[in-house]
């Protein structure tokens, strides 16, 4: 190998930063693509990463781990290890694909906008780094679920979700494009890569690896912490970010990036990975509910790592620790009762013994989110099924774009009203599920105002027929697509046959 | 269950009834940049938010359009995988190729007429490239169909590449010839005030505000770029035959493999994109107009670095290389 270590010539790599002289700063670092909070460029440039890789080793390492990958890929997608594995399981696979595949995909674009518009050519290296990071993880988390898709056509989602305007993609849409896709580059090394990467996706997919093996599915462990080293190394472009707006006096605007998108990132995490963990994972391989996973990996760890920077909780905690009491069971409530309009086959994961552990994990479960569930198993054996599936809509939170769960929250003994926040903006209604998302949107209403919710496009007339078939059918969601029980009742207990596929 | 009971899929639905099974570079990227021409707008916020703006202006409303992009294929057909395997044996290649000049002493031995030469004309290049870089990933984030997108990210991803290689080459020459060739301030002096080089700032700085994407990706892949690899790849890399400095001269040919790729992909988009929209030929052949004064300049310019290059063949080299690349494009 050459004899030079990379430490005696790598900042000759990273050192291209130069004053612009044949256009202006503005010209060059438009700020809708780069918003400089006002930091002079040259401040910029003491912008220094803390994993250090070349390109040589890039390749060389990211040949090996995707060899790795694949050759797993291609043993396990031969047998019959995905028949087998818990339906809870398999729906919190379909879920995570049609949610996540895609989405990383566009990831790279975010990255790209990051190596073009990032303000000091070390960021714009590690950043271009991260473009191909997540032109991988888009692209295996396709390849995968497409080789599988004879065993299981609902895979199918994990390319057309993005296509289609079912309820969870637009919320992951307005998500992820706030985060990435459609935000400028000095706002995405703190909203995504710090603030989702470090905080949520990193832990997540270590968390998601573990359960995984547990779970028997090797072929998504290997995926998944494969996936995990990657995002270790690019998600500490946020870091430098940090520093550097700190040391130039903008440790507000990087608090204030990193609150909002902490909040909007809780909210889809809540739902994602809130049923994954407590309802979806069989029981025998959970090791943590999700309420001690947020404890123990976002609230403290990622706590840490914000006051490293200067930074503090934010101003929201109370409420946040709040939901993480209730507001993941109301979602998997919805998700269940609203099973048709989700790809993936919703698993109730109330049985006994579930319960009990529920019960133990979240004390009072039983007797708030547990009478829901009691109604609906007596429906079901009383040979009704139909009256677990739904008539009407929920309302939607016009920041979130997740179901408005005030009620059940309410109900639960957690909030001191069961109404959500509304807000009146250039003579229109908003309606939010929580005070934080309404203050997201209150930040940035011209970045929003403008979008309707599925809800405000039923009641525009955009969905026709205006009923359940109809958005059935907006959502992109065939009748054989459409989400059933993924256990067929089997958690209700002894059901009449005609229930049964019902 | 449902879902056990249906005819087992040949391919995404959203690809349709292919007679033929798609291959895997197909299905990691068909249909990928669902945001294209999306309704009411690219991005789920408003229709009126800034960004979404940018791309309806420079995406969707760049007359660099055909009616559908999603046939559009890169001939070296590179998934993320099939790129990472390639260029790992490149650089395993590359890896050796400096071991055996380091075995040899050949950098220490060159004569320091050519390593004044290097100095000045091949240790700031990494300002360049690099743009040439950032360039790339515009055309990439803007591109409206995922086959576009990887092809130029790759292309970005090679340019770092070669700057990281002459950034080694850099630390070695300093090592064995003075410390101040390594020395940032002084690469980017040269860069921001030595005359020869203004044309190529100039030109790749205002190739930096350019943000429709069509007229980005002319710029860049069918003048600008074919131009300095030129330069790199025929008149400096055969100068450094001349003066006996092998090591740079392979390097620049390995390089040159990355541009010929660049070449690929750049003239099969120009064939793609008239075959479905016959007026994009007289599109394109105006930006390639409106850009070739600047290439041209910069050649000629940088040229002037080159003691001992004949000006007038460095000139005919980069016309000749960007001639080819249009003729091959059927411009």
């Amino acid at each position: 190998m050459p004899r030079l270590p990379r430490s005696e010539w790598y900042d000759l790599t990273r050192d291209m930063n130069w004053d612009l002289s044949y256009i202006t700063e503005d010209e060059a670092f438009p700020p809708q693509l780069s918003n400089s909070f006002g930091v002079p460029a040259h401040d910029w440039w003491a912008w220094d990463e803390p994993y250090k890789i070349t390109y040589s080793e890039y390749v060389h390492n990211q040949a090996g781990k995707d060899a790795g990958v694949y050759s797993v890929n291609n043993v396990l997608n031969r047998s019959d290890i995905w028949d087998n594995l818990e339906p809870g399981w398999r729906a919190a696979v379909i879920a995570h694909y049609g949610a996540i595949a895609v989405a990383e995909y566009q990831a790279g674009i975010g990255e790209a906008r990051m190596a073009r518009f990032g303000r000091a050519a070390a960021w714009r290296n590690m950043a271009t780094f991260g473009t191909l990071d997540e032109t991988r993880h888009g692209q295996l988390q396709t390849y995968i679920p497409y080789q599988a898709l004879a065993k299981e056509p609902k895979f199918d989602w994990a390319h057309k979700a993005y296509h289609t305007n079912e309820w969870g993609v637009i919320a992951a849409r307005h998500l992820f494009d706030d985060m990435f896709l459609a935000n400028d580059a000095v706002s995405m090394a703190i909203q995504l890569t710090f603030t989702f990467e470090t905080g949520f996706t990193n832990l997540q997919f270590l968390g998601m690896a573990a359960d995984a093996m547990k779970a028997g599915d090797f072929d998504f462990g290997a995926l998944i912490s494969s996936i995990q080293t990657d995002e270790a190394r690019h998600a500490q472009q946020g870091e430098p970010t940090i520093k550097v707006l700190t040391k130039a006096g903008k440790a507000d605007v990087a608090q204030d990036l990193l609150d909002r998108m902490f909040w909007r990132a809780w909210k889809l995490f809540a739902l994602l990975t809130g049923f994954s963990m407590d309802y979806y994972t069989p029981l025998e391989n959970r090791t943590h509910s999700f309420k001690e996973f947020m404890d123990e990996f976002i609230n403290k760890q990622f706590i840490d790592q914000f006051r490293d920077f200067g930074l503090e909780k934010p101003w929201y905690w109370d409420q946040l620790l709040n939901e993480m009491n209730w507001t993941h069971h109301a979602y998997h409530l919805g998700v269940y009762f609203w099973r048709p309009t989700v790809w993936w086959n919703p698993v109730a994961g109330v049985g006994p013994a579930e319960r009990e552990w529920l019960e133990e994990k979240y004390p009072g479960w039983n007797a708030s989110f547990g009478k829901y569930w009691d109604t609906m198993g007596q429906n079901v054996r009383d040979g009704h099924p139909e009256l677990t599936l739904p008539e009407t809509f929920p309302v939607v939170c016009n920041s979130c774009q997740l179901p408005v769960c005030t009620p059940a929250g309410y109900a639960a003994g957690y909030l001191e009203s069961p109404l959500p926040y509304v807000v009146e903006y250039n003579g229109r209604k908003y309606t939010f599920c929580s005070e934080p998302c309404k203050w997201v949107f209150e930040m940035q209403p011209e970045t929003f105002a403008g979008h309707l919710s599925i809800i405000d496009r039923l009641l525009s007339g955009w969905i026709q027929p205006p009923d359940i078939p109809g958005a059935l059918a907006y959502m992109g969601l065939s009748p054989e697509e459409c989400g059933v029980d993924g256990t067929d009742y089997d958690w209700a207990g002894p059901v009449p046959p005609a229930t049964k596929s019902a | 269950m449902a879902t056990r009971e249906r005819k087992a899929p040949k391919t995404w639905s959203l690809l349709g009834d292919v007679k033929r099974r798609p291959s895997v570079y197909e299905v990691t990227a068909s249909q990928f940049a669902y945001h294209f021409r999306r309704e009411p707008a690219p991005f789920e916020m408003s229709p009126d938010a800034p960004i979404n703006e940018w791309y309806l202006t420079h995406r969707e409303g760049s007359v660099f359009n055909v009616d559908d992009w999603e046939g559009y294929r890169d001939p070296a057909k590179l998934t993320y995988s099939d790129y990472v395997m390639l260029q790992h044996d490149r650089e395993t290649y590359l890896d050796g190729l400096i071991d055996h000049h380091e075995s040899a002493s050949s950098v220490e031995s060159l004569s320091p007429e050519w390593v004044s030469t290097l100095t000045n004309a091949v240790v700031p290049l990494r300002f360049p490239l690099h743009i040439m870089q950032m360039t790339a990933l515009y055309v990439a984030q803007m591109a409206p169909t995922a086959f576009i997108i990887n092809a130029s990210n790759f292309q970005a991803a090679d340019e770092m590449r070669r700057v990281q290689r002459l950034a080694y080459l850099t630390k070695w020459l300093a090592n064995a010839h003075g410390e101040s060739i390594a020395s940032t301030d002084a690469a980017r002096a040269a860069w921001e005030k030595g005359e020869a080089w203004q044309p190529m700032r100039k030109a790749l700085e205002e190739l930096l505000g350019v943000y429709d994407w069509g007229e980005a990706f002319a710029a860049l892949d069918l003048v600008i770029k074919p131009a300095i690899d030129s330069l790199l790849g025929d008149s400096l890399a055969a100068l450094a035959a001349e003066n006996d400095d092998e090591l740079l001269a392979l390097l620049l040919a390995e390089f040159h493999r990355d541009a010929e790729r660049s070449k690929d992909w750049t003239a099969e988009l120009v064939r793609y994109a008239v075959a479905n929209n016959p007026a994009l030929a007289e599109v394109l052949s105006t930006w390639v107009a409106a850009w070739t004064p600047a290439a041209d300049a910069l050649v000629s310019s940088y040229a002037t670095l080159l003691p001992g290059a004949d000006t007038a063949a460095v000139v005919t080299a980069a016309a000749k290389a960007r001639a080819d690349l249009l003729a091959a494009s059927g411009l």
